[in-house]
This record gives structure tokens, sequence and C-alpha cells, in this order.
């Protein structure tokens, strides 16, 4: 077969029923077809408009497209991947994104100071915390205001709370995209048990809205310490039983070694962060590297690992959760007394001016850049999100492997479409 | 804020800087013309002196006036933040270079900032939208596009039109900015 544009009919009605399976319908001009709008369709409907475009779009000989998604069960939200195929083989991918697509910076740029951190927490839903924090830290920087150290530490501890959950949970979504039912379960224990203490403390299991422009909104409670107790108790027990469950799986650790490769080189020109460039070698992370919060007084490692396969980003994710188990614990030891918001008026004017913050997410670095016009409304807030560049790289990783292996090289990297998306 | 950083910012890019460089908390901000931005960027990125080697962020901005694209970089040399503003950009027919043969990764920002401001990013191989539908045709986050369900800051007039900003075919005007409600409302600069 020769190389064939992106207007041929050849690829665009390609259906193991063939057109004659619509055959029945009513011809009522009102009832759009899926197939009539072409919004699922591999090959868009159109010419190509760039150089990138014409390229994927173009096929050789023996490729084919696949559509996978938007409603595909392991895209971890709904996204849309074209693959370019050569049998079994992945040639290329082209990621569609856009299903998800809410315009937060446009609506926090039509709310006050306050609204706006509500709409920062289902960027990344399953780390609602890490999505406010750089938000409220921006807004501080702007108002030059002192965020108390009771109140710093709080942060700190809920957020390492919140950064185990999130990691306890990417174990278990990466054994599901690769078939494995059972971790899924133990690893929603360990996130509900979580969820459960976080939720006494800010009245939210999931969007948690707890962080406030000069502090938090509610000191620990009397719950809260218990279920934190509890937990303490157990924790490390209960991971290393997860852990266990996938480290020894013989099927797990063949599967994942060498899969999904990316050296450090490429992965700091992919502007990738967090524990995805961690897994690179590369001892980069944002509460080392510029610090903020109490994380200078604090003592923990930066975990590294050299492969860049999916094997190091799963194990490296788990040498963290140690860490942050760790931190969790200096917290409750040097936690102070004091108050837990500093003294703020009710409705912000910060001066005209700039600010940036960047913080280490579970995902990276995650960066809130605010702009002030002297009114109670940002100018401008910019949302950087680390999923994004994550999932941008996935073409850069996929060539040479299977199909299967899509979904397994997009679950180790752990995006959330909410945060692609926003 | 690291003054040292400063005096070396001035003394290596002086004549390319478009106005003084502040600093503000761990910030450090420089601004340049979009002419200059790649043998700045360039220069920050490849002299062991600044050593930028990571990309934090990339932006595009739209004052009202003019449009811009900001960059934060990081670097081990300093515990700042670097901010460069490739400033001056005209509404009309926004355009900077890419940054893309220093980092690939940034194909995907310049990609959204095309898509919510209509900056065009001279060099990016794949800039076409990437959250709007490929048949979208205005520019969301420009601040002549109006939110039609603006309630709260609506002076009781009804609905607006959902976007005031003009078809990539035809001639793309700037409009004035205006906030409804507000009181004096200053630019940034």
């Amino acid at each position: 077969m020769t190389a064939t544009t992106p207007r041929s009919d050849a690829w665009t009605h390609t259906s193991s029923l063939g057109d004659d399976a619509f055959a029945g319908e009513p011809d009522d001009p009102r009832i759009k077809l899926d197939r009539d709008l072409g919004i699922f369709e591999p090959v868009p409907p159109y010419p190509p408009r760039t150089e990138r475009e014409a390229e994927f779009y173009t096929l050789r000989d023996g490729e084919m497209f696949l559509n996978m998604g938007p409603q595909h069960p392991s895209t971890h939200g709904v996204l849309r991947v074209v693959l370019k195929l050569d049998g079994e083989k992945v040639v290329d991918l082209d990621p569609v994104l856009g299903y998800l697509h809410r315009g937060v910076e446009k609506l926090c740029e039509n709310a006050d100071y306050h609204q706006a951190i509500c709409y920062l927490d289902p960027l990344e839903y399953v780390s609602s915390l890490f999505c406010e924090w750089p938000g409220v830290m921006a807004f501080e920087k702007l108002l030059d205001v002192e965020v108390p150290r009771r109140a710093e530490y709080i942060r700190v501890l809920s957020g390492e709370l919140n950064r185990v959950a999130s990691h306890a949970l990417f174990l278990g979504w990466m054994a599901l995209d690769l078939g494995g039912l059972t971790p899924i379960l133990w690893s929603f224990i360990e996130r509900d048990e979580i969820v459960e203490m976080l939720a006494s403390l800010t009245g939210q299991r999931m969007l948690f809205n707890y962080f406030r422009i000069g502090g938090v909104n509610g000191d620990l409670n009397h719950e809260f310490m218990s279920r934190l107790g509890d937990w303490m108790g157990h924790a490390t027990e209960q991971i290393e039983a997860g852990n266990n469950l996938l480290n020894e799986n013989e099927i797990f650790v063949r599967r994942m070694r060498g899969l999904g490769t990316i050296d450090s080189k490429t992965a700091l020109r992919m502007t990738m962060s967090g524990p995805n460039l961690r897994a690179t070698g590369v001892p980069f992370d944002m509460r080392r590297a510029h610090p903020y919060s109490i994380y200078p007084e604090l003592d923990f490692d930066i975990p590294t690992r050299d492969e860049g396969d999916c094997l190091a980003r799963y194990l490296l994710r788990m040498d963290e959760i140690k860490q942050s188990l760790r931190i969790i614990d200096q917290c409750l030891h040097q936690m102070p007394d004091g108050p837990i918001m500093a003294k703020l008026p009710r409705l912000l004017r910060p001066r005209p001016g700039r600010a940036y913050a960047g913080i280490e997410a579970p995902r990276g670095q995650y960066g809130v850049y605010a702009i002030s016009d002297g009114t109670d409304q940002p100018f401008r807030m910019r949302i950087h999100d680390p999923s994004f560049l994550h999932l941008q790289s996935v073409g850069l990783m996929m060539p040479g492997h299977l199909v299967a292996d899509t979904m397994a090289v997009m679950a180790s990297l752990d995006p959330i479409m909410g945060g692609v998306d926003k | 804020m690291d003054r040292a950083f400063k005096a070396r910012l001035e003394r290596r890019f002086g004549e390319q800087l478009t106005g003084p460089i502040r600093q503000r908390h761990d910030e450090t901000e420089i601004r340049i013309g979009a002419g200059d931005v790649v043998p700045v960027i360039t220069a920050l990125h490849d002299e062991p002196e600044f050593a930028f080697e990571f990309l934090a962020d990339l932006a595009g901005v739209d004052t009202g006036e003019v449009m811009q694209v900001v960059y934060h970089l990081w670097s081990p040399t300093t515990p700042d933040w670097l901010r460069v503003i490739a400033d001056g950009l005209s509404r009309d027919d926004p355009r900077a270079p890419s940054v893309t043969f220093l980092w690939k990764g940034a194909e995907w920002m310049e990609r959204e900032a095309y898509d919510m401001f209509g900056i065009t990013f001279e060099g990016n191989r794949d800039l076409r939208r990437i959250y709007m539908p490929p048949d979208y045709r205005s520019f969301p986050l420009r601040k002549d596009f109006y939110l039609a369900d603006d309630a709260a800051r609506s002076p009781g007039a009804g609905v607006r039109p959902m976007e005031r900003t003009h078809a990539p075919s035809e001639t793309p005007r700037a409009a004035p900015v205006r906030r409804i409600g507000a009181g004096t409302t200053r630019t940034p600069r």
C-alpha cells in the first residue's frame, strides 16, 4: 500500500461491520452519530496543519491507526491516544487532549483570591492539597504575608499524608493496568485510611480546600490525631506488604524492567520533574532544590534510581513513601504551638506585581504564576502541571513497544487527566 | 534575593534588557524583546556561569496592551527563580521564537499558549490547538474574551456575548481592556 493522506476514505470508514451497520438508522438530520461528527475518528477530517501532524497522519506500508480512548478504562480519565501501529508494535503516538478542559485559569481570573483557591483542588484530584499549595504560596508572596510556623507544619504534615495516599493509589492503578486486581484493593484500604484521616481534619474526603492564604483552615483535632496514631502504627508494615506483592512477582518485574526507558538528558529536555525525573538518576526535588515552607529544617533523603524505566519509577515512588513517613514523624515531634492563620483582611487586594511558586507535588514540580493588578481578582493565573509534560514524553518512550504496554508506560508516569486538561 | 546574581545578569545581558531587573522574595525578573529570546535563553542555558537547565514554566500573558511570553527557569547557581519576560509582542499578530531547540518539552506549553492566546511560536513544529477543538476560532485567555456567565461581575445587563475576539482569518484587533465593577484598574507592567 502506498502512503495514505489523512483524507483517505480507506481509513475513515473502516469498520468490521461495514457501513451497512448503520443502514437501518432513521434519516433524521437531528440525529448526529459520532460517526458524522467525526470526533472519534483517528484521522482528523481536515488536511494537516503542522509539520508534525502531516508526518504522523501519513501511513507507510503496513501501518495502521488505532484509537485508544477517550473512554478506555486505563487512560486515568478522559484521554484519547491515536496509536500508529506496525502489526503489534507502536511506531508513534499522538495524545489528543481537551476532553476534560474546564478553563480553570480563566475561572480563577474571574474569581477573587479566596475563591480562586477552590478551583485548584479538582486539578490533580488524588493529591488536592498539592494543587492548593502553590496557589496559596503565590498569593502569599503577592501579599507579603508570613505564614505562622504551626500552619507550615500542618501543611507539611497533611501534604505528606496526601503524598503517601497518592503514591499508594499509584501502586494499585499501575498493577490494575497490567492486569492485576489485588493491589488496587489493598492500596484503596491504605488510601481510605489516610483520606478518612484528612476528612476529619479538613471536612472533605477528596477536594479538601484546606489551605488558606496565610495559613490553614482548621487546627489539628482529636479525631485526626487518633486516626493518625493508629495508622502510623501499622503503615510501614502495610505498605511493605503491598510492595512485596509486586516486587516478588516475576510477571510484574519482568514486564516492567526495560520498558519505557528514558535517560536523564532527554528527561531534562522534556522538562520532566518529580519521581519520573529522579528515576533517571537526577536528584532534583523542589523541596531541596528550591526550599520552601519548613522543608530545610526536616531531615529526609532524595531517593534516586538510574535505570529510568517503568520498574525504576515504581520502586522510586515506594522509596518516597518511606521518606514521607519520616517527615510525618518529624512533624509530629517538632510541631510548635501558636496561631494557624496570619492576620489578613477579608477582601484581599495585593499591590500590582508578579509571583511564582513551585512545589514538589507527588507528580513533580507543580507551579502557579500569579499576576496582580491591584484589584481583588488575580489578573492572570497560570497553573503549571507536571502530568501535562509527562504525558508529552510518552511519545518518546513508546516506539518499539507493544500496544498493551502503552497503558503500562502511561500508568508508570502517573498522569492525572484532571491536571493535564485543566 | 540574590544581589550578586542581579549584578551578573546586568553585566552579561546589559544591552539586551528592556527594563530594570526586579527582585522580590525569591524571584529575579528580567525583560527582553521578543527578538532576543533565542540568544538570551541559549546563553542562560549553556553558559556555566548561569546553567539554567530546568525550564520550570512557560506561560503566555495578555496585559491588555501587549502580549508577553514568560519563562521561569531554575538553576543550581542561584537560590532565586529567574523569570524572563519576552515583552512587547503585538496583540494583532503576537510572534515569539520557540525554545523547543533547547527543551523539547516546551512544545506542549507553547501549544497551550497558542491555544489560549494565539501567540505564534516560530520554530515549533506542532503548533496546533491542544485543549480547544480544532475548529475553534478564538483565544479564551485573552483579556477581551468575556465569560458568558460572569454573574458576579455583571452590572445587571444580562448575559454577555460569548466572545469578542476575531476569527484567525480576519485581522485581529486589540480591544481595550475593561474590567467591570473593579473600580480603578491598573494594568500590571
